[in-house]
């Protein structure tokens, strides 16, 4: 069986995307199956078109911020850090979760969600999952 | 003589890393690839790599901050 990671993601910050699609590129590229759940405010990172502010810096700088560190990052040789997460996508390794109740709770349609994502599932399914993985981590 | 080789300098975590999966996932067993990184975290990092992906680190040498990996696919 190969390893597999599950990961709740429920804040909506560019701090939470970069770990997301840092450590599930790495995690995918060392073949082990990276599942992340999109909960709550997290729900806002799989939105297409949403450019998460980051949430260390002061009010009126989130957004700005998030523009800086993807220079940055780009800087250090990262490609789009979307197609970056698409690669393990497609190769099965990475999945993203919607939770359904958030997208009722937040009014989010599921055409607004990148078409990446799986298809939205509820806590149970996502703790079912989490049954058989090797470690489930809270972003 | 290498197989491969990838010259990874300038690029920071985890792009040595991804860069270099793309590299190991064309390699058939026996042959060799050079992977070359300036990135600090790769000395830490290339040898779980390489474990996970059936792969043997043959050498490493350090010079000034460069890393210069040999690495064997099983």
């Amino acid at each position: 069986m190969p390893k597999q990671m599950n990961f709740i993601v429920s804040k909506n910050s560019f701090e939470e995307f970069g770990m997301m699609v840092i450590l599930g590129t790495t995690g995918a590229a060392m073949e082990t199956q990276m599942n992340f759940f999109f909960t709550f405010w997290g729900i806002f990172q799989l939105k297409k078109g949403y450019k998460p502010g980051v949430a260390g810096m002061p009010f009126p700088f989130k957004k700005l911020g998030g523009a800086m560190f993807r220079k940055m990052l780009k800087g250090f040789g990262y490609d789009d850090m979307w197609e970056m997460v698409k690669d393990g996508v497609e190769e099965g390794k990475i999945k993203l979760y919607p939770c359904s109740m958030t997208m009722d709770l937040m009014r989010v349609k599921k055409k607004q969600l990148r078409e990446i994502c799986e298809e939205p599932v509820g806590a149970a399914a996502f703790l079912e999952m989490c049954d058989n993985a090797d470690a489930v981590i809270s972003l | 003589m290498v197989d491969f080789q990838l010259d990874a300098k300038g690029l920071k975590c985890p792009m040595p890393i991804l860069k270099a999966k793309k590299v190991i996932k064309k390699m058939e067993s026996g042959q060799t690839f050079e992977l070359i990184s300036d990135d600090g975290g790769s000395k830490a990092d290339v040898p779980p790599l390489l474990n996970k992906t059936g792969c043997t680190l043959v050498e490493m040498k350090e010079d000034g901050g460069v890393f210069t990996f040999l690495i064997k696919k099983d």
